[in-house]
């Protein structure tokens, strides 16, 4: 009886219908963060499931709700998904404590992704605090597996302290790739740590930024967003080479619940990703 | 064509008899507590269809539920969904002309871009029969919004009150097959219908006593914006309480969730929400991209009277008046388009946070330069005036209470303008 009633009303037309996932497998990140490997039960499904990079899913976890979590991993790397959560409320509390093999939901990909084709042929620079890495590293996965694509990337990555640190795997790879220049800081130093202490902004003052050529994509928080935005326009460069997304609470992921809408668009189906020229024309009145 | 007739009064409850057969009905009753309300009819015997007034809610739980189980889900081995589906057609009988207008304006929201099957399921199978309003209640400014008093489009079937029969206009073909089901109750309709009917909808056009000018106002926010202190005001007086979006017609915002029912079992329940609401924005962490109280205010009107305005050439405010019967800080759309439109100076001026200050002042208790200080701070923080004075140590608990005291004395002896 579910079968039928499965097969007469398909997924793609019940958008808010989430599917079974398994969890294949999970990477401790740091103490708060894990990223979790997923893939969708239905062969047929997690064999069509195609993403971009910056897009999201609605994540359901039993008796838990739904909640927007970005994808982490690069649709160049087939097979299962990434999830990377960072342990912050409820529904992410009961999800930390799953274990391989658990099944959670997922509907989606949502959102509009990073503009990967128009960003060929440019110098990226990804500017990221903690969590915020998590949708970065589908981009910089992207990058490296494209790299003929993209003339160079340099990573900004800010953690609170050495052991927040997170993607410590990740970071090692791409610093030995020959496209990534991975520069990292930490608010707070702790013992055998000989790199940078301070803010992300303070990486910022040694790169170099020309219009011509660069762009910019943000992703942390709000206050770090707002920061590194304006240094970069002080270096001259453009609001529309400014790149972030934007972390909103959502219920629905597809433009009906309203809890994203602002100004006239729902965060949802117009971003996540925006460049800061849209955000600044969204922001009239 | 698309037809007309006449159905005599005496008529119409074996007419609507005939169509609860197959399908639900759902019309207004008034209850034993004298209230006007839009209620699924169990006994046409038993249950009198009141039509005298507009009923004190819209229409809209009936195609989008106040609450609703969306899915049942299982999670003893693995996690499967399983979509509910409710069955049987609907007919809407006695809908006014704004409560249509919301549902037209439901359809775009829930059938444009992405499709909510649970909507559509149930809006595929409702019919609606609308009733015009020969005259417009208290509140009602639907002359405003151009979504009233009678409709041109959006039912199947419109009555208009002639007396002792009503005129009936088909709005589409499913209209006209209704019409040609039951053709026993139907007469034609003559010239003298045809002239009472006209000169019925010119007095109901007429009639209306309140004008809120939702063109103005959305004109005068394309070229000026909204002056900071309206919102300022109007933040003051809202409790953030929903009211407002749950009794309209066209909010349509919700939330999901998830009940479980036993370990292994849940349901996933869709219930309206409001963006009014403090936690409507806030995340995981902490972190609100949309407050205090005058962004979300700002958020809410805006939405409705100018971003919608932009997008579909008309507000998504269909001039039912019912905010305005519920607001007890009296922060509705009829309040925000006559600030919009006017100079809204003389509210601000009458805001008790002001008056204050302004007996402050006069009175020489504080500095004049450290009330207005004080006055934005409590803007910005939306904290009372006379908390922020004491915490600041400008004033003793003592001389608040009296000058407190004063205030009120001045405002019992010059009692404000009420609004009409």
């Amino acid at each position: 009886m579910n079968q039928l009633i499965h097969n007469q009303m398909p997924n793609n037309s019940d958008m808010l219908c989430p599917s079974e996932a398994i969890i294949k497998d999970i990477i401790d990140e740091n103490s708060t963060i894990k990223t979790f490997v997923v893939e969708l039960t239905e062969p047929k499904q997690a064999k069509a499931f195609s993403y971009m990079p910056g897009q999201f899913v609605m994540v359901s976890v039993a008796h838990q709700g739904e909640a927007p979590i970005s994808i982490s991993s690069s649709p160049t790397q087939s097979g299962p998904f990434h999830l990377s959560i960072r342990k912050a409320g409820r529904l992410t509390s009961v999800m930390h404590n799953m274990a391989v093999g658990d099944f959670i939901g997922i509907r989606g990909p949502y959102g509009r992704s990073f503009p990967m084709k128009e960003l060929e042929n440019r110098d990226l620079l990804i500017v990221a605090g903690g969590i915020g890495l998590a949708p970065m590293r589908s981009v910089i996965n992207y990058c490296v597996d494209n790299s003929s694509r993209y003339n160079s990337l340099t990573l900004l990555y800010g953690s609170r302290t050495p052991s927040d640190i997170a993607f410590k795997k990740d970071l090692a790879k791409w610093e030995k790739h020959p496209l990534v220049d991975v520069r990292l800081t930490v608010d707070m130093a702790e013992p055998g740590w000989n790199g940078n202490v301070g803010l992300v902004t303070s990486l910022l003052e040694d790169v170099e930024i020309d219009n011509k050529t660069h762009s910019a994509l943000l992703c942390g928080p709000p206050i770090m967003i707002d920061a590194v935005s304006q240094i970069l326009q002080n270096k001259g460069l453009e609001p529309k080479n400014i790149i972030t997304t934007l972390e909103r609470n959502m219920k629905c992921g597809i433009g009906l619940c309203g809890h994203c809408y602002m100004n006239g668009v729902y965060i949802c189906k117009k971003g996540p990703v925006f460049t800061l020229e849209q955000l600044n024309q969204l922001d009239k009145i | 064509m698309l037809k007309k007739k006449i159905i005599k009064k005496d008529h119409l409850k074996p007419f609507l008899r005939k169509l609860s057969k197959d399908s639900d009905l759902v019309a207004p009753v008034r209850n034993e507590l004298g209230d006007i309300l839009y209620q699924k009819i169990y006994s046409l015997d038993h249950q009198d269809i009141d039509l005298s007034a507009q009923p004190q809610e819209s229409a809209k739980s009936f195609l989008f539920p106040q609450s609703e189980c969306l899915y049942t889900y299982s999670c003893a081995k693995g996690y499967k969904f399983e979509p509910q589906r409710d069955g049987r057609p609907t007919v809407l009988f006695g809908l006014r002309s704004c409560d249509i207008s919301a549902i037209l304006y439901m359809d775009v929201v829930f059938m444009r871009g992405p499709r909510d099957v649970h909507y559509i399921r149930k809006r595929d199978k409702t019919i609606i029969i609308g009733i015009g309003c020969n005259q417009p209640w208290e509140n009602c400014f639907c002359n405003g919004t151009k979504t009233g008093p009678f409709l041109e489009f959006g039912f199947d079937l419109q009555l208009t009150d002639l007396g002792d029969r009503y005129f009936v206009e088909s709005g589409r073909a499913r209209g006209d097959a209704l019409l040609e089901s039951w053709p026993q109750f139907f007469s034609p309709v003559t010239e003298e219908d045809k002239r009472v009917r006209y000169q019925l909808v010119l007095e109901a056009r007429s009639a209306f006593t309140r004008q809120v000018h939702v063109d103005s106002a959305f004109k005068r926010i394309k070229q000026e914006g909204v002056a900071p202190s309206i919102w300022e005001y109007l933040a003051q007086r809202c409790d953030g309480c929903g009211g407002c979006a749950y009794i309209c017609p066209t909010c349509t915002c919700f939330t999901l969730f998830d009940r479980a029912i036993s370990q292994d079992k849940g349901e996933r329940i869709r219930t309206w929400d409001s963006c009014t609401h403090l936690g409507f924005t806030s995340m995981a962490g902490g972190h609100n991209p949309v407050n205090p109280k005058k962004d979300r205010l700002k958020r809410r009107f805006l939405h409705k009277l100018y971003y919608d305005y932009l997008e579909f050439k008309r507000p998504s405010c269909v001039g039912c008046g019912r905010c305005l019967g519920i607001c007890f800080g009296g922060v509705d759309i009829g309040l925000f388009v006559e600030m919009v439109c006017s100079d809204h100076k003389e509210f601000v001026e009458k805001e008790p946070a002001n008056l204050l200050a302004k007996l402050l002042i006069e009175t020489g208790l504080v500095d004049e330069k450290a009330v207005q200080q004080a006055l934005k701070e409590k803007n910005d923080k939306e904290m009372p005036l006379g908390k922020i004075l004491l915490d600041k140590g400008l004033i003793t608990q003592k001389q608040l209470a009296e000058i407190l005291i004063q205030q009120l004395d001045n405002l019992e002896n010059s009692s404000p303008k009420k609004r009409s």
